[in-house]
């Protein structure tokens, strides 16, 4: 393995910020350059008819009565908006998603500094470490939900048997589906386990920005460990973190596998995602699935834009 | 720093070992006992006679599950090869010219791509799927790589963009002198320079690919394209089938991406940081 494991960081160059190559031949008699368009042609018409027209799609639609078994499509303003917020399924997975975001912005971003200031220094196994780290995230959602619900069983699961090992509990406990809390506690801790190694190397990234002349200085003032980490660490790493944290609230905000591996359509766990599913695929109202599409990417651009206006700060050494 | 006594970092690095490995050590316990086994209280830690007979019966065995999990193992493969070259291909090709040539129009596909990134993927599922439906590809593996590779070529095009971006450019301008064209010198020069960012763009296109559930379980509709993701969904939503089997099929499923992360993690850090510097 490479010993050389320092996670450098990639000079990003905005497009016509660099030295192009110009074609020789265009250069030279000012003709039409065909080939720069040929290369982008197939990029293009995926974006354009994958993710954009079905964007501006979702948009437009979701103000249309659009329901498989009861046609015709018709506008209906905000009809579907004003059903989403009487639908009292949509209300208790709402109130569940912001549990969801809250508890996995949170302890993804803790653990990721908290991995990251133990990754910052070289020491023997460090790549083996990070190759570990990197595990839980490269592994698909709904086999981490597989894996966890054996975890959190309440009849044959490995917290039950450990706990009851060590006289922490008398019987074995229900931990999904009865407590909402409890449930979507566990079930986010499920999501925490595969996005914490992305949010790990983000801050990781960050933090190996500072020279290290930081931080022995920091020490010579007679600052304790605890108090470096506090007042040149954690200020320092503030890009790191406000990445890792954004990518965490769109993680979040769109959890779908764990809770429906985990729990079902219960409303104990129910995320919005998994009702935009039911809406649309089961009940067959693609109006009002647009509509809730809609509002989570809405909250999801808001939240993530407020994130970086509270905690990213420009950091200069 | 260099005062942080050492048992914090002892700590620190069991911590991440444990929280890493022990969820899948758990699975891959499990799948090696009997059903009987797994039943016990306290649960056995290790398993007390380890034996693969879950892992045949799902490879080798005769029934509907173990076909299910074949026909899907194949199906993912399938879908998750296709995507992963067709997107690393259509990346290359865009972000050569978005990093090396200057053209009108270009910048605004530029940000148009990225700006798609930003928007979750769900939002985009329900037309998507009638789009598909109207072309008559759902539940086949065209519509599927089609989704994915849209899906994944923002991601891609960006990774490998800021790759070529940061590439000397001497070593082009020479071959522009040699009068080489600029297809010659991407395929000569650019290529073999971007060669671990082109590694690093399909390894972590493919993991992607490998992990989705969502998009194919409304694009797929039957075994004939079902990834392995979907049908160990559906398998688990059956009560009956126990966590002996459950985390067979599991570890089966996680294998592949499994070996990548701790064979080629060093490719997937730095496509990850080159794709994440917003």
């Amino acid at each position: 393995m490479n010993t050389d494991t320092r996670i450098k960081n990639v000079p990003v160059v905005g497009p016509g910020g660099r030295a192009k190559l110009a074609s020789p031949r265009a250069k030279r008699r000012g003709r039409f350059d065909i080939l720069p368009y040929a290369l982008v042609t197939p990029l293009a018409l995926f974006i354009i008819s994958l993710a954009l027209i079905p964007a501006v799609f979702t948009i437009v639609a979701s103000f249309f009565k659009d329901q498989a078994l009861n046609p015709p499509v018709r506008f209906n303003g905000f009809e579907n908006f004003v059903n989403l917020f009487n639908d009292a399924g949509v209300l208790s997975s709402m109130g569940n998603t912001v549990i969801y975001v809250l508890v996995g912005v949170i302890l993804s971003t803790v653990l990721a500094v908290f991995f990251a200031v133990i990754l910052r220094k070289k020491f023997l196994g460090r790549s083996l470490l990070i190759a570990v780290l990197i595990l839980p995230w490269a592994l698909p959602g709904v086999v981490n939900g597989i894996i966890w619900s054996n975890i959190w069983d309440s009849n044959t699961g490995l917290v039950n048997s450990l706990l009851t090992s060590m006289h922490l509990i008398d019987t074995y406990q229900v931990f999904l589906g009865q407590n909402k809390f409890m449930t979507i506690l566990a079930i986010e801790m499920v999501q925490v386990w595969q996005i914490t190694p992305l949010s790990t190397l983000l801050v990781l990234a960050s933090m190996q920005n500072i020279p290290d002349e930081l931080y022995e200085a920091a020490s010579l003032d007679g600052g304790s460990p605890w108090k470096v980490f506090w007042s040149v660490t954690l200020p320092l790493t503030a890009p790191g973190i406000t990445i890792a944290m954004v990518q965490a609230v769109i993680a979040t905000l769109n959890i779908f596998d764990q809770p429906y591996i985990l729990n079902g359509a219960a409303s104990t766990g129910a995320s919005l995602t998994m009702q935009t599913y039911f809406i649309s695929f089961q009940n067959l109202d693609f109006g009002q699935g647009y509509a809730l599409s809609l509002i989570i990417t809405i909250v999801t651009l808001v939240l993530s834009l407020g994130i970086l206006k509270l905690v990213y700060r420009p950091v200069e050494y | 720093m260099n005062r942080r006594p050492h048992w914090f970092r002892w700590f620190g690095v069991a911590f991440i070992v444990i929280w890493s490995l022990v969820p899948v050590y758990w699975a891959l316990n499990t799948s090696l006992q009997t059903d009987a086994q797994v039943s016990s209280k306290p649960s056995n830690y290790v398993p007390p006679t380890p034996t693969l007979s879950n892992y045949l019966a799902l490879l080798t065995g005769e029934g509907e599950t173990a076909a299910a999990i074949r026909q899907s193992s194949i199906n993912i493969l399938i879908e998750c090869t296709l995507a992963t070259v067709i997107t690393v291909v259509l990346a290359t090709l865009a972000a050569y010219a978005f990093a090396r040539m200057k053209f009108r129009g270009g910048k605004i596909l530029f940000y148009a791509v990225l700006a798609t990134m930003a928007f979750p993927a769900y939002t985009t599922l329900i037309p998507i799927y009638r789009i598909l439906s109207t072309f008559g590809l759902v539940n086949t593996y065209t519509g599927i790589v089609l989704v994915y590779v849209s899906g994944f070529l923002p991601l891609a095009t960006w990774i490998l963009y800021n790759y070529m971006s940061s590439l000397p450019l001497a070593i082009e301008e020479a071959g522009t002198m040699d009068g080489a064209s600029r297809m010659k010198i991407l395929w000569h020069i650019v290529i073999p320079l971007a060669l671990p960012g082109i590694i690093s763009t399909a390894i972590i296109t493919f993991l992607f690919a490998w992990g989705q559930f969502l998009f194919p379980l409304v694009l797929s509709s039957d075994l004939s394209t079902q990834p392995l993701t979907v049908v160990i969904a559906a398998l688990q939503g059956r009560h009956v089938v126990p966590f002996s089997l459950l985390s067979a099929a599991g570890i089966i499923a996680i294998a592949v991406p499994a070996a990548i992360a701790l064979i080629l993690n060093k490719y997937i850090v730095s496509g990850l940081l080159a794709g994440s510097v917003k």
